[in-house]
C-alpha cells in the first residue's frame, strides 16, 4: 500500500482515434475484456495501491464515461472525505475559447488537496498492478518525476512516446513516434511525482498556452528535473488503435495474458448490472472464448470476446469476434474478425467477413 | 419517518432438510441459480416492489448472510431513509431470548417496527425462489378490507399433502387451515407470505405470546387464532414460478429449472431483475478443449473439461478431461482433471480430486449413502472439502465435514473453512 498519494487518470487521449468505437465514448469509456471498460484497469490499479483521492479528467463525450463512474462505489470510491471526483472543462469564462480553461479545473483541484504525491495515469494501456514498486523505485532513484514504461517500443504502432535513458535509469531524451526509435523504452503514461511539483510544472504550461495534460507532457521537462524511467516487467496492453484494440483483446483470451490481465491477486473493480447467468443450449458450441452473464448462446462461437447480454442464434458462427454488451446477433449469421459495439442487431444470415490485419467494426446501434 | 409498508424476511431457521449444506450458513445464504443465494428473490421482490425497509431476521449461523446482506447495497437498500436491517435476537434488560419461532421473531422486534410506524406489514421467508409484486398483493389486501392477506399457490392434491392448505370462499376469504392435512379439502397452499394490518398484527402477536401454549408460530398458532376470531383473512392466488427449495431434492430441481424452464422462471426479464452481490471476476473463459451444453455459468468460471445439464456458480474450475453432467456446483469449486461428476451437488470451495468417480448409481451399503437427506440419487458433498484422488463416491450419498475426518477417511483429504461470502 503507498499512502497519502492522489491519482488523476486522464479518460482521454486527443492522439488517439478508434473510428466507431470512440465516435460515442471517451477513449477510456471503450469496453474491454467482456466486463470491463478501459478506465478500470487504471482505477482499479490505484484503488489497489490504497489510493482514495481519485480524479478523472476528460474534455469530452463525458456521458459515457460519467454513467459507468457513478458515484465510484464499485471502486469504493464513494467516500464522505476523498473518493471520486469527476473533472470536466472548467469553463471559467462566459466566452469560452478553450485555452487554458480544459485546465483549471484539474489545478485548482489538485492545488487544495493535502497529498504528498500524485501518480497521474493515461488511459490507454491496460495493465494489472500496484504502484509499491513504482513508489520505492522513485525514492530510491531520489527523483522528481518516475515514468513507467515498458520494452515493446519497437513493436507498438503510432502513438508512441519513446524515452532515451542513461544507463543509471535518468531521462536524457523523449521522443514521439520516432521514424528511427533510439530505444525499446516506451512509455506506459503512468507517473510519480510530488503534488506540488506536478501543479507548478502544470502552472506553467497553462501560462504558455497549453490546454491539454497528456503524461509525456511532463516527461519532456528532462532537462530541469531528475526524471527515471521504471521498467514495468508484466504485461501491458496498448490500446491506441483499432486494430491495437482488436489485437490486444484477442490476446487477453489466451496465457499467460489472460491471467496477466484479469487474474491477479488484486481484483479489477468494475461497475455491476447483475444480469442473468449466462445460458448455453444443448447445441452450442464454445470454443476458446470469454463470456460474460447474460449472453444466451445457441450458434457456434471461436476466439471471441462476448460481453453482457449477447445472445447468438441457432448455427450462428462466430469467429476471432469482439461483440459488445446488448447486442443481438440473429440465427445463421458468420461472423469473422469483427467488432460489433452495443446495442446491435444483425439479421439473420448475414455475413460479416474482416481479416486478422483489418476488423470489420459496426458501430452502436447498427441494425444489419 | 413513517412507511405505509415494511417487509420482515424471516431467515433465521436453518434448513436442516438441506443436510450438510446448511452446516455452516443459513438456508437463505445458500447458493442457488449460478450467481444468486435464495436470499437474492425476496430481496429483489421488494425493492422491485417498491418495499425500502426490509428487516432480515437472522439466528442460526447468521455470519454468511450477515456478510452477503451487508448494508443492503446490491440491492439498492443502503438508504438514508429505511434500508435493510439485519435483525439478530438479542439482551434485554430483562435477561436475553432466542427467537423461538416465526411469530416470536417478529414479536420481539415490535419496536423496529413501530419506528416506521407502517400501516402494514409483510412477512417473507427467506427460502423460496420465485418472482412476486407484493405491491399488487398489498392492493388485494386493501381492496378486500382484509385483516391479513395470505399468498396461496395451485398445488396438485399430492403435494397438497406437504403444505398447509387453505380452504377460501367464492370471495377468496379463508374459511379453514390445515396444516399437511392428510385429506387435503382444497389445493391451495400457503407460500408463507403474509400481508398484515400492523396494529392488529402486533396485538395478536401480544397475545400469542402471553399464551403459554402456544409455539408462536404463523402457520401454527397466528393464523388459526385470527381465523377462530373470524377476522376477515383472505387468500392471494399466485400465478407464477414458485419454488420451496427446502430439500435437496428441490433444491437441485429448481437449480435445473434454469435451463429446462427458462421461460418460466425467466431470469433475463429486465423488468425484474434479481439482484445479487457480485463476485469481483472476469467473464468465464472457455478454452479450446472444452465442451460446454445446456448449462448455465457466471463469472470467474474456466472451464477445460466437459460441462452438459449443469449449473455453475461463480470461479468454478473443470479441468481437462473432467466431466460434469446434471450437477449444481457451488462458487469456488475445482474438479480436477479426469473427474467425472453426474447428479451431485457440490457445495462451496470443495476440490474434487483427479479421477474421482462422484454419483451415478446407487449403493446402499456405502458409508456415505443416505436416505434421510439426499433422495433420486442426487449426491451432494460438501463446502469446504478437499476430496482424494482416485475415489468413488456412488449416487444418493452425502459427503460432510460434519463427520470427523479420520486417519482412516477413503474420501476426504481435508477440510477447510468455507469463506462467509
Amino acid at each position: 500500500m503507498i499512502r497519502n498519494t492522489c491519482g488523476l487518470i486522464l479518460a482521454d487521449d486527443k492522439r488517439i482515434h478508434m473510428g466507431d468505437l470512440t465516435r460515442p465514448r471517451a477513449l477510456s469509456a471503450v469496453p474491454f475484456g467482456g466486463r470491463y471498460r478501459i478506465i478500470d484497469f487504471a482505477l482499479s490499479n490505484m484503488v489497489n495501491s490504497g489510493i482514495l483521492t481519485i480524479a478523472v479528467s476528460t474534455f469530452n463525450k463525458y456521458k459515457s464515461l460519467m454513467d459507468h463512474l457513478g458515484t465510484g462505489s464499485a471502486w469504493d470510491l464513494d467516500r464522505k472525505s476523498q473518493g471520486l471526483y469527476i473533472l470536466p472543462p472548467y469553463i471559467s469564462s462566459e466566452s469560452y475559447t478553450g485555452r487554458g480553461d480544459d485546465l483549471s479545473g484539474i489545478i485548482s483541484f489538485f492545488r487544495e488537496i493535502k497529498q504528498e504525491y500524485i501518480i497521474v495515469s493515461s488511459a490507454s494501456c491496460i495493465l494489472n498492478t500496484t504502484y509499491d514498486e513504482l513508489m520505492a523505485y522513485h525514492r530510491d532513484k531520489n527523483a522528481d518525476i518516475s515514468v513507467m514504461y515498458n520494452r515493446d517500443g519497437y513493436k507498438a504502432e503510432a502513438p508512441v512516446t519513446i524515452l532515451d535513458m542513461t544507463r543509471s535509469g535518468r531521462v536524457k531524451g523523449v521522443y514521439e513516434n520516432p521514424l528511427n526509435p533510439v530505444s525499446n523504452r516506451n512509455s506506459l503514461g503512468v507517473m510519480l511525482m510530488r503534488r506540488e511539483l506536478f501543479v507548478e510544472i502544470l502552472g506553467e504550461a497553462m501560462s504558455r498556452g497549453t490546454t491539454e495534460v497528456n503524461p509525456e507532457f511532463y516527461v519532456k521537462e528532462f532537462d530541469r528535473y531528475a526524471i527515471y524511467g521504471y521498467e514495468y516487467k508484466g504485461c501491458a496492453l496498448r490500446i491506441n488503435s483499432t486494430q491495437a484494440y482488436f489485437d490486444a483483446t484477442l490476446r487477453a483470451l489466451s496465457e499467460p495474458t489472460r491471467t496477466d490481465v484479469f487474474w491477479q491477486k488484486q481484483p479489477v473493480f468494475t461497475k455491476v448490472k447483475d444480469e442473468a447467468p449466462a445460458i448455453y443450449s444443448e447445441d452450442c458450441e464454445v470454443r476458446d472464448s470469454m463470456i460474460s452473464d447474460g449472453c444466451y448462446i445457441q450458434g457456434s462461437v471461436k476466439h471471441s470476446m462476448l460481453f453482457r447480454n449477447v445472445s447468438v442464434g441457432n448455427k450462428a458462427k462466430l469467429t476471432n469476434c469482439i461483440i459488445f454488451q446488448d447486442t443481438q446477433i440473429a440465427d445463421g449469421c458468420e461472423l469473422e474478425n469483427v467488432i460489433i459495439d452495443k446495442k446491435c442487431v444483425i439479421r439473420p444470415g448475414i455475413k460479416l467477413i474482416g481479416q486478422a490485419a483489418y476488423p470489420v467494426v459496426i458501430g452502436k446501434g447498427a441494425i444489419v | 419517518m413513517k412507511k405505509e409498508l415494511i417487509a420482515m424476511i424471516l431467515a433465521g431457521g436453518q434448513g436442516s432438510r438441506l443436510g450438510a449444506l446448511t452446516d455452516t450458513m443459513a438456508k437463505p445464504a445458500v447458493p442457488y441459480g449460478s450467481r444468486y443465494r435464495i436470499i437474492d428473490f425476496p430481496l429483489s421482490n421488494c425493492v422491485n416492489s417498491g418495499i425500502d425497509t426490509v428487516g432480515v431476521l437472522t439466528q442460526y449461523q447468521p455470519l454468511a448472510l450477515n456478510t452477503y446482506v451487508g448494508n443492503g447495497h446490491p440491492w439498492d437498500l443502503d438508504r438514508n431513509n429505511g434500508g435493510a436491517f439485519i435483525l439478530p435476537p438479542y439482551q434485554h434488560s430483562k435477561g436475553s431470548d432466542w427467537y423461538k419461532n416465526t411469530a416470536n421473531a417478529i414479536y420481539q422486534n415490535i419496536p423496529f417496527i413501530d419506528n416506521f410506524d407502517p400501516d402494514y406489514v409483510l412477512i417473507l421467508s427467506g427460502d423460496h425462489i420465485y418472482k412476486m409484486n407484493y405491491a399488487k398483493l398489498l392492493e388485494y389486501h386493501i381492496a378486500k378490507g382484509a385483516d391479513a392477506t395470505i399468498a396461496v399457490y395451485e398445488v396438485t392434491k399430492e403435494e397438497a399433502r406437504r403444505f398447509g392448505i387453505m380452504t377460501s370462499d367464492e370471495n377468496g376469504r379463508i374459511v379453514k387451515f390445515e396444516e399437511k392435512p392428510a385429506k387435503p379439502e382444497s389445493t391451495q397452499a400457503s407460500m408463507g407470505i403474509y400481508m398484515f394490518n400492523w396494529p392488529l398484527l402486533k396485538k395478536e402477536l401480544a397475545e400469542d405470546e402471553a399464551d403459554a401454549a402456544s409455539s408462536h408460530d404463523f402457520g401454527k398458532n397466528v393464523i388459526p387464532k385470527l381465523l377462530a376470531e373470524g377476522r376477515q383473512v383472505f387468500s392471494y392466488p399466485f400465478q407464477g414460478y414458485w419454488k420451496d427449495v427446502g430439500t435437496i431434492e428441490s433444491l437441485w430441481e429448481s437449480n435445473m429449472d434454469i435451463i429446462d424452464r427458462p421461460r418460466d422462471i425467466d431470469l433475463q426479464d429486465d423488468s425484474w431483475r434479481i439482484y445479487s452481490r457480485n463476485p469481483v471476476k472476469p467473464a468465464h473463459y472457455i478454452a479450446p478443449g472444452a465442451k460446454v451444453r445446456g448449462s448455465a455459468l457466471t463469472d470467474g468460471c474456466v472451464i477445460y473439461g466437459s460441462v452438459h445439464h449443469s449449473i455453475l456458480s461463480h470461479s468454478v474450475v473443470v479441468e481437462a478431461g473432467a466431466v460434469v453432467e446434471d450437477s449444481v456446483l457451488m462458487p469456488g469449486v475445482v474438479v480436477r482433471r479426469g473427474a467425472c461428476l453426474k447428479k451431485v451437488i457440490v457445495g462451496m470451495e470443495t476440490i474434487i480430486g483427479e479421477n474421482d468417480q462422484i454419483g451415478g448409481e446407487e449403493n446402499k451399503e456405502h458409508p456415505y449413502y443416505n436416505k434421510k437427506i439426499c433422495s433420486e440419487s442426487i449426491t451432494l458433498i460438501n463446502g469446504g472439502l478437499i476430496l482424494k484422488p482416485d475415489i468413488s463416491v456412488p449416487g444418493n450419498c452425502m459427503v460432510s465435514m460434519a463427520q470427523t475426518v479420520a486417519e482412516s477417511d477413503q474420501i476426504i483429504e481435508r477440510c477447510e473453512n468455507i469463506p462467509a461470502v
